[in-house]
Parts: structure tokens; sequence; C-alpha cells
């Protein structure tokens, strides 16, 4: 299960990358359970762009599939763009978007040209901290075209995979894809952005946790007990 | 006095074998994980940090966002 701790993954891992972590969200503790938590893994540029992203745990193949990928993504990248970094993004969003109609049977344009940025954190359109402070934008992902015929069976597993959610295309039918169509999705209109500007789209949107500058939360169930045991001790 | 040395001599270097067919032992039976996460990739203490050594060793970046225990092996 954990896939870190497989031998392979871990030398593919530092062959090509330099790897880091981060806490970006909170966990509760209620009474004396834990709740939430999850993971989301970011490939990227030294630069901090996005180049790829799994939100959520795999496994050990699931990893190694998407870290080879990616690795052989941006090379061929690379080698296409000649040192043009608008052809290179280009072709990565190619990429996601082809991935996501290969693996999960959704058509989608990919988004080859960003508009001009207000770069602005504060109006309604904005994952926040519980206290109400901006921490990211939220990221519209390009529309849905709908189902490629010939990938509609991987359409319909990627439909039936644990936490997958329904999302509609531009005729509003509903398509349930699971976290890594979604991330393409994402993806597919923004890749190579920053990972200070997407995280809160994958972490929040995607993965449904919360970002947050807080640590860990510690709610107690019934307060009134706590209280009285604090007036008491 | 000579043989007494001798022998000393020998049952020092009868030691530092043992020893160091102990820690090879040791070094053969630990798993390929490291630092305190159990995990067989290197993790640098920021990814500032990681982004400047993947810079000069013309590497990728792979950043992990968590929330919760890093340590729980159903995170990863």
């Amino acid at each position: 299960m954990n896939a870190l701790a497989n031998p392979e993954v871990g030398k593919y891992v530092e062959k090509y990358f330099c790897s880091s972590f981060q806490r970006v969200g909170t966990f509760r503790i209620v009474g004396k359970q834990k709740q939430g938590g999850n993971v989301a893994t970011y490939f990227c540029a030294p630069d901090g762009r996005v180049l790829h992203t799994i939100p959520g745990p795999v496994d050990a193949q699931t990893m190694l599939r998407e870290a080879k990928w990616v690795v052989e993504t941006a090379k061929k990248g690379i080698e296409v763009s000649k040192g043009d970094g608008a052809a290179f993004k280009a072709h990565m969003r190619k990429a996601h978007a082809d991935k996501l109609r290969t693996e999960h049977g959704l058509v989608v344009q990919p988004v080859t040209f960003d508009p001009p940025d207000p770069k602005d954190n504060t109006g309604p359109l904005t994952y926040r901290d519980p206290s109400g402070q901006p921490l990211a934008p939220v990221l519209p992902p390009t529309p849905i075209d709908g189902p490629d015929v010939k990938f509609l069976l991987m359409q319909e597993r990627s439909a039936k995979a644990a936490g997958a959610a329904l999302i509609r295309d531009g005729k509003g039918r509903s398509w349930g894809l699971n976290n890594q169509g979604r991330a393409h999705h994402l993806l597919a209109a923004h890749c190579m952005g920053q990972i200070e500007r997407l995280y809160g789209s994958v972490f929040e949107g995607i993965l449904g946790e919360r970002i947050t500058t807080r640590p860990v939360e510690v709610v107690h169930p019934f307060p009134w007990h706590a209280r009285n045991g604090k007036q008491g001790g | 006095m000579r043989p007494i040395m001798r022998i000393g001599t020998a049952a020092m270097f009868f030691l530092l074998l043992l020893a160091k067919a102990e820690s090879a032992d040791k070094a053969a039976k630990t798993p390929e994980t490291c630092g305190e996460y159990g995990t067989t990739v290197q993790f640098e203490k920021t990814p500032s940090d990681a982004a400047r050594k993947a810079q000069k060793e013309e590497k990728l970046v792979m950043v992990l966002h968590v929330s919760g225990d890093f340590e729980d092996p159903d995170f990863t």
C-alpha cells in the first residue's frame, strides 16, 4: 500500500526527482479519533510549475506509471518545443487531454493559451482558510466535449472507481470521473501553472480536503465535559 | 610479556572482525528505507531545498502535500 516504500518506485524517483513534502491541510482529533488526512503528489519543474499531479493515495504500480509518464512526456516536450516555453506548455496540456481521452474516455480541448490573470485571491472564487484568509484561486477546468466512443469502456471504469465524482459536459450531460481523471481534466487547462496556484484546486477541489495554514485541530465531542474537567482539575 | 601482548592483539583483531561482520549483517537486514519516514525516497527539508537540488542535478521535483500524519502508510 505504501508506494514510497517500494524499492522500484524509490529507485526511479531518486533517479529523476528531488523530493520534499509540505503540510497544507489539517486533520481533526475528535475525542481520541483522528478524522481526515490525505495526500497529493506533484511532479514539478525546478521553478515550481506543475507538470503532473496524483490526487490521493495510490499503490506503487500507479505511482511508478505516473512518474514514468511525466518523465517521458516532459522529455518529448523538450525535444518538440526546442526551447520554446509556450510550445512546451501546449505539449504538456495536450498530453493531459490525450491521457484523459485514452484512460478515462472523455474528450476536452486543451487550453494552450492563458488569458490575462488578475492575480487576485480576494474574489468569491477563492479557496480560503477556515479563518477566511484567501489561500488559492478556484481554477475553472476546460469544458468537456463528451465521451470518446472508442474509450467508452475506460469512461465506465473511471466512473465506477472509488472517489469518482460527477462532472458535466458542454451539453449538460453528467459523467463520472475518478480523482486521476479529474487531475488530467484540470491540467489540460492549467498544467505548468505554479504549485501555489494549483494546490487549492487539487487538495480542496478534487480531494475535498480543506486547505489551511492551521496545525492539527483538536475537537472535543462534549466540550462541556472538557470544561468541567478543566474546572474540576 | 610478549606472548600476553600477542594474545591481546589477536583478541582485539578478532573482536574488530566480529563487530564488522555484525554491522554488515545488520545493514543487510535493514530495509532500503531512508530517514524517519520509512520510504525509499530521500526527502529534502523544504520544497525550496528540493528545487535548488533539482536545478543543480538537472532533475524534476516531486512534492507531497499532506494533511494528517505523513507516517501513516495509507497516505502514500
